[in-house]
């Protein structure tokens, strides 16, 4: 499939590495990180990712003001939004469904996986 | 794992069949060719041990005639002949492996675990799914951590499923695998091992079908599809799926090896870069966990009257973002036991802290302080697709008992390879030196000193044969282990290798397990020659 762009949006600096490393590694797709909900809406502007993965707990503005803030605007509504939480539980999870995003993926994950569950959650196909 | 061993020196088959034994693999022993094809063309063995000189039919002749017969069991020769051409002919007959007489049997038991793990679906030194964790080095198994004591037999079963995890074993093939030819147990007895095994398994926390049952068919290792952080060690998982089912004969378990080497090296560098992020990384968390602690300890340790009896409301929220924060960070590692603290402590502060659950979280941020202080190495992270290497306990289990400090020098033309390569073998911990320009060979090697030298066959200006004939000639480098690793696959260049001096010669593409492990079990046969 066609190198795709990532762009993750989570305040944990370590996470944003070890996510880039993965999923560069596994597929080699693009990956672009971003540390704040305003600087990931500034990135997502400019850079148009195919899609964006973004940190629910986040200081300031949390993954959902982020996400609303992104839908909100005619430049990024069109990107896929998957959330990344370590809160598993089955309200939260259709709380974030009802608001609209694509897909949730939980805390821990592993890195090497991501490319496949991103893939799944969007339907890309995805070379085994 | 099962073996036949043929050889007609009955003092060597007792030293052997005792060393196998104590290694847990079974073993089946006769004394001539022919007894050896009737029990190999019979029964099912994952190797044999083969003698080269034998009565009735010789070691050469039968192995080609195994092999004629379309037998794909692992062959490793024994032969008393050190010359490279008996090496050449044993190799071409069809062997795997061979090992000169006299041997040092340690190093016969690392040859053939190397050899059974190259024919396994798994590749690394540990067996690892999910939680549990086999060595087959130290026979030690562990589930989440906690050893688990198992008999002989319950070991072996446990290493059947992990070698064959993308398989249903019925009950008659594990009888055949597991009990030798003079033993005639019934499929109860193989019932009965299961079900102990399934007992000490959940004993241990582990799901009790962990081991399931496939009514009709037999048994297979549960794939484990919830968890992120889990351990499934094959890629043949239907892509996309949260499911994964066993092999069968509609979904064979892939048998592609480039994608395994692919996934392999993957494995290696994924493991090398969580390595290398975990040095900042802990620091970063113990100190958090400082703050957290001297927030928890205002409330418990103070003097009573200054003693406050809750958390401020910012302090709880801090409290609270740095616990889920930890969540995140520990968990992108795969360090399931310090999320599952982190978790509890998220709980802790998801609400008012009472005085008593003060003093739990006080335990709780030591603990886990005390538990990331012991991580210096981070347990590699098997996708649910690749193989795994379940921590420092794979690769870098060798790298701490012997590669810790294991120079090895590369010389290679090819740019790419030598880019790679110190990658690759980065989890076994070897300190590797690459070099391009053979102009500056003899530099190099000076400088460096290695412990090993990996050589390619064809470079310009020095081939690598005329630099080994060349350090065999030098009183002060004759002595060095030199492995060759060429993407010449023919007879006449490797005998030509082994003719100017070469101890191992490997084909391109190489594993990097497979390397690692030539060059180890060449470095323990230089420290048994030197004792």
């Amino acid at each position: 499939m066609a190198t795709k762009r990532v762009l993750i949006i989570d305040d944990e600096e370590t996470i944003q590495t070890v996510v880039q490393f993965g999923i560069r590694l596994t597929v080699g797709w693009d990956v672009i990180t971003a540390s704040s909900g305003p600087t990931g809406i500034d990135t997502a502007k400019t850079e148009r990712p195919d899609v964006i993965l973004l940190d629910v707990m986040m200081p300031e503005m949390d993954g959902i003001a982020t996400f609303k803030v992104l839908q909100a605007n005619p430049e990024t509504e069109q990107i896929p939004v998957i959330f990344l939480t370590a809160k598993a539980q089955a309200a939260e999870r259709r709380q974030f469904n009802d608001l609209g995003v694509s897909g949730v993926i939980t805390k821990p994950f592993n890195s090497l996986d991501l490319p496949e569950q991103i893939a799944k959650i969007l339907h890309w196909p995805l070379e085994s | 794992m099962k073996i036949l061993l043929i050889e007609d020196d009955e003092a060597l088959i007792a030293t052997l069949t005792r060393s196998l034994s104590a290694q847990h693999y079974v073993v089946d022993a006769v004394k001539d060719g022919e007894s050896g094809w009737l029990y190999g063309s019979t029964f099912e063995y994952d190797l044999i041990i083969l003698d080269i000189m034998l009565p009735k039919l010789d070691g050469i002749n039968l192995c080609q005639r195994f092999r004629a017969e379309g037998y794909t069991m692992l062959i490793l020769l024994l032969t008393s002949q050190d010359s490279s051409t008996a090496k050449v002919e044993g190799l071409n007959a069809g062997a795997d492996d061979y090992v000169v007489k006299p041997f040092d049997p340690a190093e016969l038991i690392a040859r053939i675990r190397a050899l059974l793990r190259r024919g396994s679906a798994n590749p690394l030194p540990i067996l690892a799914w999910g939680d549990l964790l086999l060595n087959p080095s130290t026979c030690e198994v562990t589930y989440n951590n906690q050893p688990l004591t198992l008999t002989t037999k319950e070991y072996d079963l446990l290493e059947l499923l992990l070698r064959h995890s993308q398989q249903v074993l019925c009950s008659d093939e594990i009888l055949d695998r597991l009990w030798s030819s003079e033993e005639f147990p019934a499929e109860a007895t193989v019932r009965s091992h299961i079900r102990r095994l399934r007992h000490k398994l959940a004993a241990a926390g582990a799901p009790s079908d962990f081991i399931s049952t496939m009514h009709g068919r037999g048994y297979y290792l549960k794939a484990l599809d919830t968890l992120p952080e889990s351990k499934l060690p094959l890629r043949s998982q239907s892509t996309g799926s949260s499911q994964t089912e066993p092999a069968t004969a509609a979904n064979p378990p892939s048998t592609d090896s480039n994608q395994e080497v692919e996934q392999a090296q993957q494995q290696a560098q994924y493991a090398e870069f969580l390595n290398h992020t975990w040095l900042t990384t802990k620091p970063k968390c113990l100190s958090q966990l400082a703050d957290l602690l001297q927030m928890v300890q205002a409330l418990t340790s103070a003097p009573p009257l200054a003693r406050a009896k809750f958390l401020s409301q910012a302090e709880q929220q801090q409290a609270y973002q740095v616990a889920h924060k930890l969540i995140g960070t520990l968990g992108i590692f795969g360090l399931k036991d310090t999320v599952d603290r982190a978790r509890q402590l998220e709980t802790l502060f998801s609400a008012d802290l009472a005085p008593a659950q003060a003093a739990q979280a006080e335990t709780l941020i030591v603990s886990l302080q005390q538990a990331i202080q012991n991580i210096d190495a981070i347990p590699s992270q098997p996708s649910s697709k690749q193989s795994p290497a379940q921590s420092p306990k794979s690769p870098t289990n060798e790298k701490s008992h012997t590669a810790s400090a294991t120079k090895v020098m590369i010389v290679d033309d090819d740019q790419d390879w030598l880019c790679t390569l110190p990658k690759l073998l980065n989890p076994w911990g070897f300190k590797v030196t690459t070099l391009a320009d053979v102009q500056q060979f003899w530099t190099v090697l000076r400088t460096v000193c290695p412990d090993v030298l990996v050589l390619d066959v064809n470079m310009p200006q020095f081939n690598g044969l005329e630099l080994c004939q060349m350090l065999r000639d030098d009183p002060h480098w004759q002595r060095l282990p030199v492995v060759f690793v060429s993407v010449f696959d023919d007879a006449a260049t490797q005998n030509q290798a082994f003719t100017v001096g070469a101890d191992d010669y490997l084909c391109k593409p190489v594993r990097a397990t497979d390397l690692a492990n030539r060059i180890l079990n060449r470095l323990r046969r230089m420290r048994a020659w030197a004792s």
